[in-house]
């Protein structure tokens, strides 16, 4: 008795372990979707807003209602065709069999990455354009071995006498499957539902290469956010979504209708009703979300006339800016997301999509002009352009010869950001040269640029090289001092080094200018403050520019679009939302002298001599750089 | 004659495999066996052997193949508790284990950052216990730990939908036949559940082998796997002929595993049926 009772403790206990260990994330992410600050590491008290926010942004609702359709769509069809096909592979001599499970277990044990970039080269083939469609029929493709891994035990497990029992009691094939077959494989069937509705939900990325202009899942959203951050009303989203299903679960388990059982049998007919009910009301539910879903898509369909394909960096605009622009024009935006220049040119260059504004960096830009991939602007069509100042326009000569293609949007520069009570207590002088990333009092307290470009660019600055530079030689050492330097380092980050600083979670960071006025304004009130430097050798001065690629279908619209952002108070609504620095005068003049004042955002030419712009290196040199790369990141 | 017959029914899905996978994969493979101008080469499937792409696959071939053991050390004293304390319940446990997914996995796999920063929640609890840190972030038990969190589910599920459907009176003879119950366990339930288990494994070892955005997100970019090393050479690398050939290689070491488990599945089905 003591025995069992201590048996039963552990499994308790047991039990108890694993829900912790499963749900401790997410209740992490409910308590930070009440969090009023921003950050991810912050407590700022209690809020709502984010939930307010959530059901006022169009994007996350858009979103919302095309991953739940396609969830669906493609769990149903997944389901319907893995179940059919698993009886009809279980009945199948030996060798056309594992040739069948060998094809179903393709999509499976090839890594997502691989399925995803195959299933867009052969949609591009066969010139089927990218767009919600070729989501869902990649989404059931990799749905479809789940619903049969999950069908084929169950099959396994029946006898395979029953099915022609029944037949021989005068039962028809389809009668027999149906009152025979297909209750023994249910929980297996529905499993199998249940796994391809939520793996189609879960998916990233094979949604982000099938997925054309305008759409978004969940995961593609999230993704782009990842970039500069995640706004907490995606925790709020999540939140809802996941008290929703758990609410739908208690509806369906403990509903009042339960009898004690009483022998075998009343059990399994019972557990069998039970499911048939579950598996309506979770069908009833869906077919509603579907429904809504797919109303409100077609409405989004059909609203398109004059319009406008956008590709953008995340979280790069205000939103309330696209309205406007949306509400003066009487233009169409569809707005899209990228997350680096590295990825949005393959895109551009693979046409799948046509866009009509885009806003890369200018190392990028150039690359795209040298393969012919932009449109010369009409510059009769973009009066603000006497907005921008002459400076940047000079500027973007370096990688726009004679300001025909490209028109600035924000700039900035890279440094480091360090936070001085840290700096102290490791008893070292606050940084002013890249090199004093390499001091080894920093060890575990640094955090890295996750990208070739600002990697290198520390190293060869540091070195005393151009941060252009295709010298094999200089490569190499900048190649094995970034080695060195591994050790030392507590990550490789994006978007996270302004979350991680905020935190106090390490001394030193690389950072990109515009992050700072955020950054300087969250600090407030803490015991230490973030500083900003530009390291005494000098540092990357990027431009981030507005283009026009060749293909673009509304070039006009593009040209209005980008006059629009050239305005004076939208530019400067634009700053105040994004804070990256400015190029345009007459946004700069209406902001407030403290801010005009700031440093870090806008800092003196004078002090930006030894500054340089990236330049597009040409594809050997672009090689040899993420080969380098690579060993460092292996070492 | 309906043998023949129910075999068809596996048509519809031969053919939209054949379409949407094979194909596909053979425009991989094409990539794979070209370089940029389109000629012949077998450079891409040889670059496995460089120092960098080597030492990736091995590390991330190592660290598939400690989650999944954890996570079949874990996942079958699991379904076994659930197996006798949820008779009838079954879509309730499932439900358990699906839910968690229903919030974005880069939303979770972020939330175990928060959690296990320097700073973060659980250092927080262990330092207010005077307990010493845990600095696991960023290093491969941080990977491991978000592999076996996100792949535990789909260990589980297949092991617990196999383990309910034994009948409770084949336990209770071996018991009456005097078999104790580690006996009862070795000798009756796990070579009757082998089928779930070895599709529980194929569910784990497979994305853990193949995952770049746990690695990312966990190991602070620090640690490069295979699958980071094509997910790069796709996005940013932009050069698509070595990550077809890359990933050709990583298909090769998923089909041995696969055939190991086949042979076992067989003998498996022996003893089961």
């Amino acid at each position: 008795m003591n025995d069992s009772k201590l048996k039963r403790f552990f499994q308790d206990f047991y039990l108890v372990f694993v829900l912790i260990f499963l749900y401790a994330p997410i209740l992490t992410m409910m308590v930070l979707s009440f969090n009023s600050s921003k950050s991810r590491t912050d407590w700022g008290g209690f809020t709502l807003d984010w939930y307010r926010q959530m059901f006022q942004s169009s994007s996350i609702m858009d979103a919302l209602y095309n991953t739940l359709l396609i969830a669906f769509i493609s769990a149903l069809a997944a389901t319907i065709l893995g179940t059919v096909a698993a009886i009809g592979i279980n009945q199948m001599k030996r060798l056309p069999r594992s040739i069948a499970m060998g094809v179903n277990n393709i999509p499976m044990l090839n890594s997502e990455i691989v399925t995803g970039i195959s299933l867009m080269l052969a949609f591009l083939a066969f010139g089927i354009s990218l767009g919600f469609k070729t989501i869902l029929l990649s989404h059931i493709t990799f749905c479809v071995p789940y619903v049969i891994l999950s069908v084929m035990p169950k099959l396994k497990q029946t006898s395979r006498y029953t099915y022609e029992a029944a037949m021989d009691l005068g039962a028809g094939p389809v009668e027999a499957f149906f009152k025979v077959v297909l209750p023994d494989i249910m929980p297996g069937v529905l499993s199998g539902f249940l796994l391809a509705f939520t793996m189609s939900l879960d998916d990233f990325i094979i949604t982000h290469f099938t997925r054309g202009a305008g759409i978004n899942t969940l995961s593609t959203l999230i993704y782009s956010e990842v970039r500069r951050g995640i706004k907490p009303s995606m925790y709020a989203l999540s939140t809802i979504i996941f008290l929703t299903v758990l609410a739908l679960l208690l509806i369906t388990n403990f509903s009042p209708e339960k009898s004690p059982a009483s022998g075998e049998k009343e059990k399994a007919g019972r557990s069998r009703r039970e499911t048939a009910r579950r598996i309506l009301l979770v069908a009833a539910s869906f077919c509603v979300i579907a429904a809504v879903s797919f109303t409100t898509y077609s409405h989004y369909a059909a609203a398109r006339s004059n319009e406008l394909y956008v590709y953008n960096w995340g979280e790069y605009i205000d939103e309330t800016v696209i309205e406007d622009f949306e509400k003066e024009t009487g233009i169409h935006v569809i707005y899209d997301l990228f997350e680096t220049n590295e990825e949005m040119y393959p895109v551009i260059e693979a046409g799948g999509v046509a866009y009509d504004a885009v806003c890369p960096s200018d190392y990028m830009i150039q690359k795209m002009i040298e393969n012919d991939l932009l449109a010369e602007i009409n510059f009769d069509n973009i009066p603000n352009i006497s907005q921008i100042d002459p400076e940047y326009m000079e500027r973007s000569r370096s990688f726009d010869p004679e300001n025909r293609y490209s028109v600035p949007y924000t700039w900035g520069t890279v440094g480091i950001l360090y936070n001085d009570k840290l700096v102290e207590k490791l008893g070292a002088e606050p940084p002013d040269s890249w090199m004093d990333l390499w001091d080894e009092k920093f060890s575990g307290e640094i955090l890295m640029q996750d990208s070739v470009r600002d990697a290198f660019m520390c190293a060869l600055k540091g070195l005393g090289y151009s941060l252009n530079s295709t010298d094999p030689d200089e490569l190499n050492q900048a190649k094995d001092l970034l080695i060195r330097q591994k050790p030392l380092i507590q990550a490789y980050v994006i978007d996270q080094v302004r979350d991680k600083m905020l935190g106090g979670e390490a001394a030193v960071g690389v950072i990109y200018s515009g992050e700072m006025l955020y950054l300087q304004e969250l600090a407030e009130g803490k015991d230490f403050n973030l500083e900003y430097v530009i390291p005494k050798e000098g540092t990357n001065l990027w431009i981030d520019s507005w283009v026009i690629p060749k293909n673009a279908k509304n070039k006009e619209n593009a040209e209005k679009w980008i006059d629009f952002l050239c305005r004076p108070d939208i530019a400067k609504r634009n700053f105040e939302y994004i804070t990256y620095a400015t190029p345009n005068r007459g946004a700069f003049e209406m902001l407030d002298e403290e801010l005009q004042q700031n440093k870090a955002v806008f800092p003196d030419w004078d002090s930006l001599t030894n500054a340089e712009v990236y330049r597009y290196l040409g594809d050997e040199a672009d090689s040899i750089y993420n080969e380098l790369w690579k060993e460092v990141k292996s070492n | 004659m309906n043998k023949n017959a129910s075999r068809f029914l596996a048509g519809p899905y031969i053919i939209w495999m054949i379409g949407f996978t094979v194909i596909p994969l053979i425009m991989i493979i094409l990539y794979c066996l070209t370089d940029g101008d389109g000629a012949f080469t077998l450079a891409n499937v040889a670059a496995i052997a460089t120092p960098e792409h080597r030492k990736a696959l091995f590390l991330s071939l190592g660290l598939s193949l400690v989650s999944t053991l954890i996570c079949l050390v874990m996942a079958y004293p699991l379904a076994l508790i659930l197996r006798k304390r949820n008779v009838g319940q079954g879509s309730f446990i499932v439900f358990i284990f699906i839910l968690p997914m229903w919030m974005n996995f880069l939303l979770r796999t972020m939330a175990w950052q928060t959690l296990l920063e320097k700073n973060g929640v659980i250092n927080g609890i262990l330092s207010a216990l005077h307990l010493p840190n845990l600095a696991i972030i960023n290093t491969p038990w941080a990977i491991i730990l978000g592999m076996v969190y996100n792949f535990l589910p789909f260990m589980v599920l297949p092991i617990y939908n196999v383990l309910i459907k034994i009948d409770d009176d084949v336990i209770n003879a071996a018991q009456d036949l005097g078999a104790s119950t580690a006996q009862t366990i070795t000798k009756i339930l796990i070579p009757l559940s082998l089928p779930g288990i070895i599709s529980g494994i194929n569910m784990v070892f497979v994305p853990a082998l193949t995952t770049f955005v746990i690695s990312n997100l966990l190991g602070g970019s620090k640690i490069l796997l295979i699958g980071n090393v094509i997910e790069q050479e796709f996005t940013k690398g932009s050069n698509w002929h070595l990550g077809s050939g890359l990933s050709l290689v990583l298909m090769f070491f998923i089909l041995v595993s696969m055939a190991l488990m086949a042979k076992y599945d067989k003998e498996g089905e022996g003893t089961a049926f």
